[in-house]
């Protein structure tokens, strides 16, 4: 047997509240934030790893809504990142602040800020005095950071802010030079990103949204497809950790997948994952022999209960005799009145009726003793009814004529299942024009109408008819019949699969099609181009010499670049799209998914940090959306005022001018 | 006094100045506007003409045909089977989505993005 994968379920581990020391308290120390939408990743700037790793997802569990005025609601808490133990528990309850790659919904992002600085300790009254490095997406809309501001600035009272783009972090950490094509593989987008001598040349960088969160959901509908039965075994959770673990990409995918065209291959090279189950203690757990002793066991207790009970029936029977046999003598002593009087209590009108009742009575008594004779005499020896047997399809005792035998039941039961499949399929051509079989069977109608005096001599000329009706005709109901009886047959003798078997994944080409996505999102109806497609877009608008620098610092950088063989491809798809003989070379990151906040961590260092921090007297005097720009930024361009024209009135204002309300109580 | 008592419940973190965003339960919800609302809006203003927004970084259509996989198992399939539109490569599968019920071939076509009428 190949080995079987288990999966892992992770558990993630509470989030202790870390130390607030006095250096960071009174040092005016720049706190990271890497705010991914999978990922959250917090740390000081001048600690080597982060502190805190979650991902930024709340979980909101519901009121109780039955009891309005009764009492005060009991709000549940509301767990965060890590807080969250068993992700799928609350599965239905998760919110996230992000739609898309960016924060949209501020609500949670204030929950999950308060999260992070109450988990660092923070203890600081009214503000948090720390400037702050946040990442956001690439070209954020203007509203979304002008709402994020409001919040770091209004609602913690922080003294400086720095904005930053997570894959430009990642670039100038890894160090490879002022000109690369990043390409940022995230959990729900894939930027591809020119940057040429330091400068980002955001016009000609593209987007695919796509991400992880979509390969999840393709893997994890895909799988619940092939396995009905397991649906609610395959979770989000565990299809997330076939993505991490067991996912690659394939070199060249067309002749990958047809690799597994061919039986022996997939034998070789199909992934067996096993699924929890409980095993039922009641039929696997015995053996034949345990059985059939559980069975002799409870038809003797079967025994005793009516042994009791014919011994009960007969003690009452005795017991009415007695009382019937008095009564009698009160009658045979001649005290009519008394007797009247007695056989009130009883169910009983006149001597006769007694009589009667006594002879009844008697005989119930006899047939009572002869019962337990008899079955005494058969437990004495040793005797149990025998079950009958259940048809006529007895196997053989000997193992390899089982074996034989079951083949031999299993052909039958094909063939049976075939020949009925034929029939029906006759049938129901038959019902239809112009078909061979219709043709067919005029034929044989019209050689019937020409058929001479001496036909139906012989039996099997009335076969014809069968071969002519559109009816279900006696052989069918023959061979279901038959069917039932090898189907019952099967059922009883076929070796049981191990129930663990039923409980397993046989993973073939899913994990290659859920990576395949990025290259080919049309496999999910998505019109828009592929990861390699997109690239050779991004290069066509540059110059011979800039499409050089490109190709040959070809920077991968995302938690989703770590499917092993990414690299490979890219190598492969660059050789197809550039010019022959040109040279082109593709970087991983050293760390895909914590680089962004190792680099958002060195900037925060960096000497010329202060220069780049949006100081809170700024954020009044430019606004909110105000962002000051760096080598990692984004690039700032101020909203413009919206078009006031009259004419074009309310339909086109609708949602331009959308207030937002808030109804305080 | 039902408002305090909730107000009192909720935790209140001595860093913070104010709940900027979080309402109190039992107010009424602020609507957050969707990532589509925000660009939409972000579109109808006068941008100058080298601005670069959200909306103008998008993949551009993919103009290679697409290839037509298996829908069960994902191999190349030249077959579509007419009745259930699902894709097919060999006899066998035509057997099994034959006999698949209609909830699941519904769903082999939702996750190809395929189940819409008009597509």
């Amino acid at each position: 047997m190949e080995d079987v994968l288990v999966l892992k379920d992770y558990k993630t581990v509470p989030d202790i509240v870390h130390e607030y020391g006095p250096t960071l308290k009174f040092g005016h120390i720049p706190l990271v934030i890497d705010n991914g939408s999978y990922q959250c990743r917090v740390g000081w700037s001048i600690y080597d790893e982060p502190h805190l790793i979650f991902k930024n997802l709340i979980a909101r569990p519901r009121k109780d809504r039955c009891k309005k005025d009764a009492e005060p609601p009991v709000t549940p808490p509301i767990q965060i990142g890590n807080d969250i133990i068993n992700i799928e528990a609350v599965r239905f309850q998760l919110k996230t602040q992000f739609d898309k790659n960016v924060v949209t919904h501020f609500e949670v992002q204030e929950q999950v800020l308060d999260y992070i600085f109450s988990h660092l300790g923070i203890d600081s009254e009214g503000n948090v005095p720390h400037p702050i490095v946040l990442t956001e997406a690439f070209v954020t809309p203007n509203y979304c950071r002008q709402l994020m501001s409001e919040l770091l600035f209004e609602g913690y009272g922080i003294p400086a802010v720095s904005y930053g783009v997570d894959s430009l972090f990642s670039m100038y950490k890894n160090d490879i030079g002022d000109s690369a094509l990043i390409v940022n593989c995230g959990y729900h987008t894939i930027h591809i990103i020119p940057v040429i001598r330091g400068k980002v040349i955001a016009h000609h960088a593209r987007r695919i949204n796509l991400g992880g969160s979509e390969m999840i959901c393709y893997l994890h509908k895909l799988l619940q497809l092939k396995y009905p039965v397991h649906v609610n075994a395959i979770t989000m959770s565990r299809i997330e950790e076939i993505l991490h673990e067991h996912c690659s990409i394939a070199l060249d995918y067309q002749e990958e997948i047809r690799k597994w065209a061919n039986p022996d291959y997939y034998e070789a090279n199909v992934k067996r994952i096993q699924l929890p189950f409980v095993q039922s203690t009641s039929s696997s757990g015995l053996t034949a022999e345990q059985q059939k002793e559980r069975k002799r066991e409870m038809a003797r207790r079967l025994l005793e209960i009516n042994a009791r009970k014919r011994e009960e029936r007969l003690a009452e029977d005795e017991e009415q005799m007695n009382q019937l046999l008095a009564l009698q003598e009160i009658m045979e002593d001649g005290d009519t009145d008394e007797f009247n009087e007695a056989i009130k209590g009883f169910d009983i009108k006149n001597y006769e009726d007694l009589q009667r009742q006594i002879t009844n009575v008697n005989s119930r008594i006899e047939k009572n003793k002869q019962r337990i004779a008899a079955a005494a005499a058969a437990a004495s020896a040793g005797e149990l009814p025998e079950p009958k047997p259940s048809g006529r399809l007895q196997p053989p005792a000997d193992p390899e004529a089982f074996q034989a035998w079951l083949n031999d039941t299993r052909a039958k039961y094909r063939e049976v299942v075939q020949r009925r499949e034929a029939r029906r399929a006759r049938r129901a051509a038959m019902l239809r024009r112009r078909t061979a079989a219709a043709a067919e069977r005029m034929r044989v109608i019209s050689r019937l109408t020409a058929a001479g005096d001496d036909f139906g001599t012989r039996d099997s000329d009335w076969d014809v008819y069968k071969s002519i009706s559109r009816e279900a005709d006696s052989d069918s109901e023959a061979d279901g019949e038959r069917l039932l009886e090898l189907e019952e047959a099967l059922r009883e003798h076929e070796p049981q699969q191990t129930s663990s078997q039923h409980h397993q994944l046989h993973l073939a080409i899913e994990p290659l099609r859920a990576a395949e996505l990025m290259f080919q999102p049309s496999m999910l109806g998505n019109l828009e181009a592929g990861l390699a497609e997109t690239m050779e877009y991004v290069f066509k608008h540059f110059s011979a010499e800039d499409q050089l620098l490109l190709a040959n610092n070809v920077f991968l950088t995302g938690g989703c670049s770590r499917f092993p063989g990414l690299k490979e491809r890219l190598e492969r798809e660059l050789l197809e799209m550039r010019p022959f003989q040109s040279t082109h070379k593709v970087v991983m990151a050293k760390d895909a998914s914590l680089d962004a906040w190792y680099g958002a961590r060195d900037f925060a260092g960096s000497n010329e940090f202060e220069k780049y921090c949006i100081t809170k007297e700024e954020y009044y005097e430019m606004g909110a959306e105000y962002l000051k720009e760096h080598h990692a930024s984004n690039i700032y361009y101020k909203s413009p005022a919206p078009i006031v024209d009259n004419t074009l009135a309310p339909a086109g204002d609708a949602n331009v001018v959308k207030e937002e309300i808030v109804v305080d109580c | 006094m039902y408002t305090t008592t909730t107000t009192e419940t909720e935790k209140s973190y001595p860093f913070k100045v104010e709940n900027k965003f979080i309402v109190k339960s039992g107010c009424k919800k602020r609507m957050w506007r969707s990532l589509k609302q925000i660009l939409t809006a972000e579109r109808a203003l006068p941008w100058p003409d080298d601005a670069v927004l959200y909306y103008s970084i998008n993949a551009p259509p993919t103009f290679k045909p697409t290839k037509k996989y298996s829908d069960i198992s994902g191999l190349p399939a030249p077959y579509v089977d007419r009745h259930s539109k699902l894709f097919y490569c060999n006899v066998d599968e035509f057997a099994t989505i034959r006999s698949l019920p209609m909830d699941i071939t519904a769903g082999y076509l939702q996750l190809r993005g395929a189940n819409t009428i008009v597509g």
